[in-house]
């Protein structure tokens, strides 16, 4: 689900078009808070890509509670 | 007069976002009398590991038309509230320009367009508004905002970028409705496919869930795509959000 970009930042493997993955993910997440209306992008309401914590990169996204989560 | 008020970076990760804060200034403008505002449009700036951002790179800009007495209050109002209401550890900029008495807004689209593909300086931004007499200020933080907040008014100012604040909601879900008559909705200007076909008004349509019109043509659009063909359909249905985020 994550791999270490150069940065040495944990990045979701999905990328920024991982509907599915991106939804399951979140959807057995404890920490999933969702963001404010706007910044939603996911028809599913539950997934990382709605979610407050995970911040864009430029080819997917990293998680602010990745390592509590 | 129009003006476009356009604000950025004032949220961080816990906060309420820069769009409800737009939402309350754009509806402060009517309360104190100063003018009609329009609706709030989001604007995508360049996500990149040397882009400082608190929460959302990302701007909101709406349109208004005021009494030309008002601006100097407005401007005064929407200084004091951004400082006030942004969030702690936020960098809040402010900008405001005037349509009619903007010198070169080929500029400031160019501007728009150049914050989503590379990194720009503060520089950059206070040199273009003092260069086209556009009021730019920052309001906490290291004021690093400025820049989405002048290019939130480039890429409005460009009729083609952005998504429009707020769900739009007509009818139920998988409910038929008209195309005149969603644009009777007071948020809809037009409805067109995602390959540009402006729909005709008799054209008929299914409602998704949480709908979002784009800014396209300078237009508030409800975008469609075929509905599948099922036997007994109509033809085109509202496109699902996940469509939308190239916008
Ligand atoms: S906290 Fe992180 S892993 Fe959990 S839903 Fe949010 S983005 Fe996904």
């Amino acid at each position: 689900m994550w791999f270490t970009n150069q940065r040495g930042e944990e990045e979701f493997t999905g990328g920024q078009d991982d509907w599915a993955g991106a939804a399951r993910l979140a959807s057995t997440c404890p920490y999933f808070n969702p963001d404010v209306e706007e910044e939603f992008v996911a028809d599913d309401p539950v997934s990382c890509y709605n979610c407050r914590y995970r911040r864009w990169s430029t080819g997917s996204f990293t998680c602010l509670k990745k390592d509590k989560a | 007069m129009k003006i476009f008020v356009s604000i950025d970076d004032t949220d961080n990760i816990e906060s309420r976002g820069t769009g409800e804060l737009a939402s309350i200034l754009a509806d402060d403008v009517e309360k104190k009398g100063w003018g009609i505002s329009s609706y709030i449009t989001r604007h995508q700036l360049l996500v990149h590991p040397d882009v400082p951002y608190t929460s959302h790179n990302s701007s909101m800009c709406f349109s208004a038309d005021v009494d030309e007495r008002s601006l100097m209050p407005l401007i005064s109002y929407a200084a004091d509230f951004l400082e006030k209401e942004s969030a702690e550890g936020s960098d809040p900029g402010l900008s405001v320009a005037v349509a009619e008495r903007l010198k070169d807004p080929e500029a400031l689209i160019e501007f728009g367009r150049r914050a989503k593909q590379v990194v720009l300086t503060q520089k950059d931004a206070y040199d273009l508004a003092q260069k086209l007499e556009i009021h730019l200020t920052p309001h906490g933080g290291t004021g690093h905002g400025v820049i989405g907040a002048l290019a939130g008014i480039g890429l409005r100012l460009s009729g083609n970028d952005g998504r429009l604040k707020g769900g739009l909601k007509i009818g139920a879900e998988n409910s038929i409705f008209s195309v005149s008559d969603i644009c009777a909705h007071p948020h809809v200007d037009a409805v067109s496919s995602m390959e540009g076909y402006t729909l005709e008004p008799e054209e008929r349509v299914r409602m998704g869930d949480k709908m979002k019109t784009v800014l396209m043509g300078g237009k508030s659009v409800l975008l469609v795509m075929p509905s599948g063909g099922e036997p007994g359909d109509v033809p085109w249905r509202t496109c699902p959000r996940q469509l939308l985020k190239i916008f």
